[in-house]
């Protein structure tokens, strides 16, 4: 029955994805809480040329891929705050016009470039063939986020709940907010290899809003969120081990939206019992 | 506390009302009114230090390194907020005590007693363990006021606090803005009710048509004045005069 546990692949990918878990939950959890769910779909997108670019020059460096996507990722938000301030459309068509066409540049330079990373792989992830530095780029990523969540978890629920208060009462207001989209560009980078640019944001916003369904309090919501993500990795592993066709990104993403379906219909605060409750 | 003295407030350097000067003092509650689009909002965005004024210096009387007050409580528009947001009735009105703490420190027992004292002076003490999402408009704005309360602040900003709540909840509220009065706090309040205002302003600052208006309520709230700034138009004005000769009180 765990015969898959034998596998150094599968105890690598076994590891990576439960750091990764508890890095990108609490992620996740504030960015359904922020209602930011598409931005950051959008995000991980608008990063894959800087990735894609920083590859080809520099090869599997996991420095130079972090530095190149946050490049990219800072540009397209600007480009969209700035076409939204001073042409007609707005900040969501300014997004989706600018994330789609980066996406579109990243998979055109891969493939100009021959690049020895297959197409598939870069879109749907890897998870079982992850290498040291991507180890400890999610364990380095999970500590930044980890201690950011500890130092920042307060100012974080006040911005989200009530920006203006919030903003009353700090110093630096758009301290939080910068570092919030920091450490979620940093997530989306660590999850790029074993869930590919496509499903990496899957398995930050699934778990989080299957989540909602259940629980009223924040402590309870993060902790929910992180248990669903843990399980969608396992099982998904599991799964993509034995279809062997499947790619894990893929996988892991469908059980999460797994879980997604079951507490829709089945949670305190689904669609079958939330209204009553709520009234 | 406060002194204005000819400020322009606005954006991208537009502004959108010049000569703003007006001053709030210890235990007096000046309402804020004005048509919409007046600049009532960005007024209280500018003294809570979010938007700079274009022109000119807002002098606070007891103020940290920024210029900005030590303590000072905002209550916003609720119907802005996340209603479903998770998190307890008692935790919402916790963010009151939450400045100032260590990123690891708890809150000590002077401000549970003062959360406690709170919720009872609202009337949610039932409510505190439920859910924001179980809370009717009104007890979700006695919620806010209860924040504000722990805040224990000596100058509190009202945004349009009545907006979404039923005249029962609107008495109990202006007591508590009365207490606070009393206990010579300064309170600025928005509001679109002019008998409110009449019942709970000592000071009115009226804004509109790109200036502004300031003095003890009873002065600034005249037929003409209400029209200069845009708040009524002459036909509401002709309405109101023609109801008041027939001996209609209260319109």
């Amino acid at each position: 029955m765990f015969e898959w546990l034998e596998y150094d692949f599968m105890q690598r990918a076994l590891v990576a994805t439960s750091v990764l878990s508890v890095s990108i939950a609490p992620v996740g959890a504030f960015l359904v809480l922020r209602r930011l769910s598409l931005a950051g779909e959008a995000m991980a997108h608008a990063i894959v040329p800087g990735i894609v670019i920083a590859f080809v020059i520099f090869g599997l460096s996991a420095v130079s891929m972090i530095t190149g996507g946050l490049i990219a990722g800072i540009l397209v938000a600007l480009g969209t705050s700035m076409l939204a301030r001073r042409t007609l459309i707005r900040e969501d068509a300014s997004l989706a016009s600018l994330y789609l066409i980066a996406l579109a540049l990243g998979i055109f330079i891969l493939s100009a470039a021959g690049s020895a990373i297959p197409l598939k792989s870069f879109l749907f992830g890897s998870a079982l063939g992850i290498g040291d530095d991507t180890l400890i780029l999610i364990g380095v990523t999970a500590t930044i986020t980890l201690l950011t969540f500890a130092v920042m978890l307060r100012p974080l629920i006040a911005a989200t709940f009530d920006p203006i208060f919030y903003e009353s009462q700090s110093h630096r207001p758009g301290l939080v907010q910068q570092w919030f989209m920091f450490v979620l560009v940093l997530n989306l980078l660590a999850a790029f290899k074993s869930l590919g640019t496509l499903m990496a944001v899957g398995l930050m916003i699934l778990p989080a809003t299957a989540a909602r369904y259940w629980v009223s309090t924040i402590t309870s919501y993060m902790f929910l969120t992180l248990i669903f993500a843990i399980l969608s990795c396992w099982i998904g592993l599991i799964l993509s081990f034995y279809l062997s066709q499947v790619p894990t990104g893929p996988a892991i993403v469908l059980v999460a939206g797994g879980f997604f379906f079951f507490s829709l219909f089945f949670a305190p605060l689904g669609i079958i019992w939330g209204r009553a409750v709520q009234k | 506390m406060l002194n204005v003295h000819q400020i322009a407030l606005g954006y991208n350097g537009t502004p959108l009302i010049q000569d703003l000067t007006f001053a709030l003092n210890q235990g007096e509650v000046c309402a804020v009114i004005g048509h919409n689009g007046s600049g009532k909002s960005t007024l209280m965005r500018t003294l809570l230090g979010i938007q700079p004024p274009l022109v000119g210096k807002i002098e606070w009387q007891d103020v940290a390194h920024d210029g900005q007050p030590r303590n000072i409580a905002y209550l916003g528009q609720s119907a802005d907020l996340d209603h479903q947001f998770p998190m307890r009735v008692k935790d919402a009105v916790a963010m009151g005590a939450w400045k100032g703490l260590g990123f690891w420190t708890g809150i000590d027992q002077t401000k549970a007693d003062r959360i406690d004292y709170a919720l009872t002076r609202t009337g949610l003490t039932d409510m505190a363990n439920k859910p924001l999402y179980a809370c009717s408009s009104g007890q979700m704005q006695r919620c806010f006021f209860a924040r504000a309360i722990v805040q224990d602040s000596p100058i509190l900003l009202l945004d349009e606090p009545f907006s979404t709540i039923d005249q029962t909840t609107q008495s109990r509220l202006v007591e508590i803005i009365k207490e606070w009065r009393q206990e010579g706090r300064g309170v600025m309040i928005v509001l679109h009710d002019l008998s409110a205002v009449m019942g709970i302003a000592d000071t009115c600052l009226l804004l509109g048509d790109g200036r502004a208006s300031f003095g003890q309520a009873e002065d600034i709230i005249t037929i003409d004045n209400l029209i200069a700034h845009h708040y009524l138009s002459e036909t509401q004005a002709e309405w109101l005069t023609l109801l008041q000769q027939k001996g209609v009180q209260n319109v």
